[in-house]
């Protein structure tokens, strides 16, 4: 463990998370937490501009970029439960502002401090040991972004592994797209499902319990899919694997969503258990 | 050949219901994708050769004026006549004149995906010669009426019971199974022509400026057999092929084959240097070079200049999950995948190709095996953000943007949203996933479940817990 004293971290939570899975935003809390981060969560914060920058609606994209950052002003790092989130920020952003310097030296120095959770977790804070309680047989999908964009490919595994009640298992063609892709999804409907299905196919072979990712977006379309059909595996974020997992409220979560209907760690829609 | 890159949404439905093909994608994208792997794997200087093959290329590009000039000269001197195509019915006019001029009824014509662009074919028959295909693929789909789906393997949408049927039909053939016996039988129909051909027409995979060469890789012999026997040989081959040196030759000949198809080495290499000197054993007597700009100097203008690095190697179609949902077809032109879904809008403009640039997950699967390098994923997003500046969005399209920038600028707004969403959603759904939304989303829950929206946003249960408003 690198450090002495707390870290300040500044938590983007995602917007898909906040309406969709606030348990991820929990989750990721919790861990920051647990391995010495002070977390701080900036409320006008909102969302990085991805759906519009991927359709090449840059006037918009460039809006959001503008208000991210000024929703995180100040140093130090910035953590997501989300590959794509940071992924964009940290290569979107120098291309949406490449002819006008100042905003884009800004982009550069935001890029440079955000982190997706388990990069941030394994390469800055060192973290051997999540301390994590969770239970069950595991696979682990690459979201493309995390993996292409970020370049993270161990840590997310080294984690997982290191669950004691986790029995982890690769999928084959675990790099391979969920067939999400934002946009696409809406756009070509029909491929993106038989991309996902391809993907649950993988999945179910696996014989896992559980499908974990670093994108919630990943675990909507294959949680989705999931869902429909009935099969019997459930899909879960990274970060509530980590922080132990579904059915044990944590003290925050469990006094916090007081009157949610589920617990945090459930990936909403996304069934199947 | 016919541009319906538009319909490729249409298309990319018939193709997902289409059985045969489902398989036979399945069945070749993972075989080549298989043998690159291991190709790869074997091949510790894989980084550094695509790295240098990058660079050459970026090199020949951005200096192309020069190395095309010193290309023309040195493949005049060497007795080639070099024709330059503006736009594809100049190509065309070229073509068929040559054609005529040289007296040529029939062609034998081989690996050539630009004289795709032009519709060399029906140029030629317009002026009343008759064009065999001649590699086994393209042979098959010509006597199918039908337009290659692969860039190295044009028929991988044809079974062997298709292409039994077709042989019985169009050269009289007994019906079989046999692989072998099926080559066979192409290879007699065609030896004959090669015979009797007047014209060899092939593509090239490079051009060679010091010497004024035109490389041709191939795994089968048609294409040697095609650039030898036949009086007059003619390449058509785009302005961007050029390398600046023979030397610089080895790098993309250890880099193509095993990109393509995770061979080693192809198995075929023809070096075509001008026309038949005196002693000479073989070789054409008149060499025609049509050099296609058909759109590329264009390019070369512009942000997207690498494009025309492509060696056509087809790994990222293999790769590409898109590709291997719907094929080749799909796409609506010449070019498929990832390399035909930037290439085809450049190459024809956008609002002929509209969809294409849409069709991609930007998973980036592409730009991590391409071999020089091209940075597909981030043309794709430039591509449709020209199409927004230039106005080929929907309407439709560009409020929703609009809308969700108004809501995403402001978090109080979007709050707001997110507790009629809240509320509406458990109603509707008593915490369950939801199986039917409304158009245009409709398509996403045909067959998924999409999440109901959280009874309260994180942001709302960070304010209760925490009481901090900042
Ligand atoms: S874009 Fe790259 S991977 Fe695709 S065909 Fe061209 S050279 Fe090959």
């Amino acid at each position: 463990m690198r450090a002495e004293g707390p870290i300040p971290v500044s938590l983007f939570f995602t917007c898909l998370a906040d309406a969709f899975s606030p348990g991820v935003c929990i989750a990721t809390v919790e861990v920051l937490e647990r391995f010495g981060a002070t977390v701080r969560v900036p409320l006008s914060q909102t969302c990085c501009g991805q759906p519009a920058f991927n359709s090449g609606n840059r006037k918009e994209a460039r809006a959001m970029a503008r208000k991210f950052l000024r929703s995180f002003p100040d140093d130090g790092y910035i953590v997501t439960p989300s590959g794509s989130c940071a992924a964009m920020v940290k290569h979107g952003y120098p291309v949406l502002f490449r002819d006008e310097p100042p905003m884009l030296s800004r982009a550069r120095a935001v890029g440079e401090r955000i982190h997706e959770l388990s990069q941030f977790l394994v390469d800055v804070l060192g973290v051997t040991d999540p301390k994590s309680d969770f239970s069950g047989k595991v696979t682990y999908h690459d979201s493309c972004h995390l993996r292409r964009g970020l370049g993270v490919v161990e840590a997310p595994r080294k984690l997982l592994r290191a669950v004691p009640g986790v029995e982890f298992v690769e999928m084959e063609e675990s790099d391979r797209c969920c067939g999400f892709g934002g946009v696409f999804s809406v756009k070509y409907p029909q491929i993106s499902c038989r991309m996902t299905e391809r993907k649950v196919e993988r999945i179910l072979a696996t014989g896992a319990s559980y499908v974990t990712s670093g994108d919630l977006g990943c675990l909507l379309s294959i949680g989705g899919l999931i869902s429909r059909v009935g099969y019997p595996v459930k899909p879960i974020h990274l970060a509530e694997i980590l922080a132990g997992g579904t059915g044990r409220p944590s003290s925050f979560a469990a006094d916090a969503a007081s009157g949610d209907a589920r617990p945090p760690g459930t990936v909403r829609g996304a069934g199947g258990r | 050949m016919e541009l319906n890159a538009n319909a490729f949404g249409r298309n990319a439905r018939k193709a997902l219901h289409d059985k045969t093909l489902q398989e036979a994608l399945g069945r070749t994208t993972g075989r080549f994708l298989a043998h690159r792997d291991a190709a790869i794997a074997a091949f510790p200087e894989f980084e550094a050769t695509r790295e240098r093959a990058s660079r050459i290329k970026q090199d020949a590009l951005d200096h192309l004026d020069a190395y095309l000039a010193r290309f023309i000269a040195e493949a005049e001197q060497r007795g080639a006549i070099v024709h330059v195509a503006r736009d594809a019915a100049q190509a065309r006019e070229i073509a068929a004149r040559i054609a005529r001029d040289e007296g040529v009824t029939l062609a034998v014509k081989s690996k050539s995906m630009a004289s795709e662009e032009i519709s060399f074919n029906e140029a030629l028959q317009g002026a009343g010669v008759t064009v065999v295909e001649s590699d086994l693929g393209e042979f098959i789909i010509q006597l199918a009426g039908e337009a290659p789906s692969h860039i190295i393997a044009p028929a991988v949408h044809k079974t062997r019971e298709e292409i039994s049927r077709l042989f019985e039909r169009h050269l009289g053939e007994p019906r079989t199974d046999s692989i072998p016996e099926l080559v066979g039988m192409a290879r007699r129909h065609l030896r004959a022509k090669f015979l009797s051909a007047g014209m060899g027409v092939s593509g090239g995979n490079f051009l060679v400026a010091d010497t004024g060469s035109v490389v041709l890789v191939t795994n089968e012999g048609n294409g040697r057999m095609g650039t030898i026997l036949p009086r007059v040989h003619l390449a058509v081959v785009g302005i961007e092929k050029i390398i600046p040196r023979m030397a610089d030759l080895p790098t993309f000949l250890r880099l193509l084959p095993r990109s393509a198809s995770g061979q080693a080495i192809s198995s075929y290499v023809s070096i075509v240097t001008g026309t038949r000197r005196a002693g000479d054993p073989e070789g054409p007597e008149r060499v025609h070079l049509l050099l296609l700009d058909c759109g590329r100097s264009a390019i070369l203008e512009g942000k997207y200049r690498a494009i025309l690095k492509c060696v056509r190697c087809a790994a990222c179609l293999n790769v590409c999950p898109v590709y291997q949902s719907v094929g080749g077809h799909a796409y609506g032109w010449v070019y498929s995948g990832p390399i035909g879904a930037v290439l085809t809008p450049l190459l024809v403009g956008l609002p002929e190709a509209g969809p294409l640039p849409d069709a991609s997950t930007l998973c980036g699967a592409c730009a991590d095996v391409c071999p020089v390098k091209i940075p597909l994923p981030d043309f794709l997003l430039e591509l449709r953000s020209d199409a927004r500046e230039q106005g080929w969005k929907t309407p439709g399209e560009i409020a929703a943007m609009k809308g969700y920038a108004g809501v995403m600028k402001r978090a109080g707004l979007l709050e707001a949203i997110e507790r009629i969403a809240g509320v509406l959603g458990q109603f509707f759904t008593k915490g369950k996933g939801i199986s039917g939304l409304p158009y245009p989303f409709s398509g996403w829950t045909e067959r998924r479940d999409f999440p109901a929206p959280a009874a309260r946003p994180f942001r709302k249960l960070w304010k209760i817990k925490r009481g901090v408003t900042r």
